[in-house]
């Protein structure tokens, strides 16, 4: 019984190839606030599942620490030439949840556990309104269709940076704190593996932004709006407390 | 005391946001509170200086959490005044230069920003809090460069210097990961403390943490200060807005040196990281000044003599001369920053006179000069490579006659010799009417800026690392078996010389036509103008990764 559970964690911590689940699943969803309760509750169930099982079943530390390293690097390696956003939104929180492993084996508090799946789900729900938004006007959220959008939607162009520097862990950021963290328990060879995946993060973020905000309009129309006053201030309320939350709750141990 | 520590990061934080929330109502004017605000930095970090030199003890500043602190020491507080110097400069001067570029006050926004994280990190008392600010340099350099939007080359070649920073990020963190699970501390005078107190202690792999810590952070520091096989992002980053590349060139780039001054207190517990720190510096030192000399753009001649000047930096901390590197920095940054500022005038100037010297024929019967002559060259060759030497150690026995007992100061002694008659060869090159005026105002100059160097040199020593125990610690960390020393300079010197006789056959055959260029030449002519396919290596493996990642994820479609 105990075994089942713990297999059917490694659906909601995912695991490659058992990833595809979620993967598939975000794909198929066609309304955006599924999407965003899945982003926030997918990962919680796991850990849930985890918690449940830890005391009874003895997972091979090693194996599966190797296993959740090697699907995070799969998945953020395969974000540099994803073009397709809410694609490049589920594969992230492949590659970020992948992680969460590491402390869950480590005996991580279970608190400190949920808090940070939730630190890394919560800017991939900011990105997945902005690609809906991107879809809404431009029909697609796909990278290198239109470009030069810091040109004509200044605003949304703004979010957008700090909602991608958000996502790829940067700080001040919670997954930053929530990064290092796990860092700290990490053998050196993962810590080796874990700082690569960070840096691919880094490099598939600042392609998904170019390949977006630079260059010149090639599709500037009147019809294209940006986003308006409110509701910019309200993302950077958002953006703000998500980083300040995160600066005051994240466990970087003194 | 601790007020003013906390507000030299604040206040140019403070302007970033209030230059951005009024620039709605002001416009282009808000821009005013962001030079205010530097001006009140550079005198506040005045303060802080004047404060350390009046013998004002180190102080730690503790936010109370895991990170946050701030440090107060001589270091911080020198780096503190340069950093707010060149920002001020930095601004002042694109306050005309950029005023007709789009987004006129978000760049000014961005300037405050990267003082902000600049002075942060040369102020970090915690590990966590360098951390955060040597990213956020990373991320703020490249919006910066990239501040035309509508320009892809400028994004292209910022996108190189943020993947190399982040790069150079990821030693820096193992280091603090590695330093925090042996001296569980995030407080970097604590880890200091706990280094001294047990230098032994091993980490993984029973490697030292002291050598691992130092290899690491050195990693680190070479990312960021350009160091060969690191280096592409700096000559290439032109397409961003001039007064960036002065900031870039003249403080960013720096931060190496800073970085392994901070670690010094580890450093001096090691044993071969700092030889490799050297070589790693004296190849980028090389290879840097071969490829400033083959350019023909004057702002890229400046990226590859920056590093080249990053190599000599390094190289210094490579021979445990600390405080010299970081006079190095500063006095680099301030020349290089004049350098980049005034290239709009240089080329304007060029347009208008092309500057190729005239042929002696010409000035002789066209502009009625008498032709210009040179001396025997024996008696300049005996000049050339005596009056550096004379200079360079009287100077020296003048300041610190125990300097000679060191070995990194004998290394660099040395390359103060090879740079003076490297001078002075360059001066009988020039063809001049008066030669010996020439040459008296040169070595004149030489003398001036050989005493000025010693001095100032000597004076940031006492100031940085007033324990003359600590300093020498240092020097024997970079120290080397002296029989190995000795066949390494004989060894240097040969090539050296043989080099500049090599150059003068050379100068003699092109006189005499006989110049017969052999293929081995041209081979390396092209390698240089390929600058060593270091460039073509790394685009070569970022196409193969990224089609490799686009061929994953068609075969991994489905999930």
């Amino acid at each position: 019984m105990y075994e089942l559970i713990a297999l059917i964690t490694i659906f909601f911590l995912p695991l490659f190839p058992f990833s595809i689940l979620f993967n598939a699943l975000f794909e198929r969803l066609p309304d955006l606030r599924l999407r965003g309760l899945l982003l926030l509750i997918w990962p919680q169930i796991g850990l849930g599942l985890l918690h449940f099982t830890s005391a009874n079943v003895n997972l091979p530390l090693a194996w599966v620490t190797l296993w959740a390293m090697l699907t995070a690097t799969l998945y953020a390696f395969r974000l540099l030439a994803l073009r397709e956003m809410n694609r490049w939104i589920s594969l992230l929180a492949t590659s970020s949840w992948a992680l969460l492993w590491i402390p869950a084996l480590n005996g991580e508090e279970t608190l400190t556990l949920h808090l940070s799946a939730f630190w890394f789900s919560a800017p991939l729900v900011l990105l997945a309104l902005l690609a809906m938004a991107l879809q809404q006007r431009f029909g697609a959220a796909y990278t290198g269709l239109y470009t030069g959008l810091a040109t004509y939607l200044p605003r949304f162009s703004g979010i957008l940076v700090f909602t991608v520097l958000a996502v790829t862990a940067t700080p001040l950021f919670p997954a930053f704190f929530v990064m290092l963290g796990i860092l700290l328990q990490s053998e050196p060879m993962i810590a080796l593996g874990l700082v690569i995946v960070w840096l691919l993060w880094s490099w598939a973020g600042a392609r998904l932004l170019q390949s977006l905000l630079v260059g010149q309009p090639n599709n500037p129309s009147d019809e294209i709006t940006d986003f308006s006053a409110p509701l910019t201030w309200r993302y950077t309320v958002l953006l703000t407390g998500l980083a300040i939350s995160g600066m005051y709750l994240t466990g970087v141990s003194a | 005391m601790d007020q003013l520590i906390i507000l030299l990061p604040t206040l140019p934080l403070l302007s970033a946001l209030l230059t951005h929330l009024s620039a709605p109502l002001l416009g282009n004017q808000a821009i005013r509170i962001s030079l205010t605000s530097g001006v009140l930095t550079l005198l506040l970090a005045a303060v802080l200086l004047g404060f350390a030199l009046s013998g004002q003890t180190a102080q730690w500043h503790d936010s109370g959490s895991a990170w946050g602190s701030l440090l107060f020491d001589p270091l911080s507080v020198l780096m503190s005044l340069v950093i707010a110097g060149i920002s001020l400069i930095v601004r002042l001067y694109s306050v005309r230069y950029m005023v007709e570029e789009k987004g006129y006050v978000r760049f000014f926004v961005l300037l405050d920003l990267m003082t902000a994280a600049l002075l942060v990190m040369v102020a970090a008392g915690d590990l966590i809090t360098l951390l955060i600010a040597w990213h956020l340099i990373g991320v703020l350099l490249y919006f910066l460069l990239g501040h035309d939007m509508r320009s892809t080359a400028a994004y292209r070649y910022g996108f190189w210097t943020f993947i190399t920073y982040r790069l150079g990020d990821l030693p820096l963190i193992l280091a603090a990961v590695v330093l925090f699970h042996t001296y569980e501390t995030w407080s970097l005078p604590l880890i200091f403390e706990r280094m001294a107190a047990n230098p032994a202690a091993l980490t993984f792999f029973n490697i030292p943490v002291a050598e691992a810590v130092g290899a690491l952070v050195a990693m680190a520091a070479f990312a960021r200060s350009a160091q060969f096989l690191l280096h592409t992002w700096l000559p290439y980053t032109m397409e961003g807005p001039t007064p960036v590349s002065a900031l870039m060139h003249a403080g960013i780039v720096n931060a190496g040196g800073f970085l392994i001054n901070r670690f010094a207190p580890v450093y001096v517990h090691t044993d071969g990281v700092l030889h490799w720190v050297f070589i790693v510096g004296l190849i980028t030192a090389v290879i840097g000044s071969v490829l400033m000399l083959s350019q023909n753009d004057i702002k890229k001649s400046l990226g590859y003599s920056t590093m080249g000047q990053m190599g000599f930096m390094i190289m210094e901390c490579g021979v445990g001369a600390f405080s010299l590197a970081v006079f190095h920095l500063i006095a680099h940054g301030l020349f290089k920053g004049t350098l980049f500022l005034g290239t709009g005038g240089v080329i304007n100037e060029a347009r208008h006179n092309d500057g190729v010297p005239k042929d002696d024929l010409y000035t002789f019967i066209v502009e009625r000069k008498p032709p210009t002559n040179r001396q025997p060259w024996l008696i300049m060759a005996i000049i050339t490579l005596a009056v550096p030497v004379l200079v360079l150690v009287l100077s020296h026995l003048w300041v610190a006659p125990d300097l000679f007992h060191k070995q990194g100061a004998i290394v660099l002694l040395f390359f103060g010799w090879v740079t003076g008659a490297q001078l002075l060869f360059s001066t009988y090159h020039m063809s001049s009417q008066n030669p010996w005026r020439l040459f008296t105002l040169i070595i004149f100059s030489f003398t001036v800026v050989v005493i000025g160097y010693t001095l100032i040199s000597h004076m940031f020593d006492v100031f940085l690392y007033p324990d003359p125990a600590f300093a020498k610690q240092l020097y024997a960390a970079a120290g080397i078996d002296v029989g190995w020393f000795d066949v390494l300079i004989g060894l240097i010197t040969a090539i050296i010389v043989l080099g500049w006789l090599r150059a003068y056959y050379a100068e003699r055959s092109t006189k005499q036509r006989k110049t017969q260029h052999g293929g081995w030449w041209m081979d390396f002519y092209a390698l240089i103008s390929r600058e060593f396919y270091v460039i073509d290596l790394y685009a070569w493996l970022t196409r193969h990764l990224l089609a490799t990642s686009a061929r994953l994820n068609t075969w991994l479609k489905w999930g």
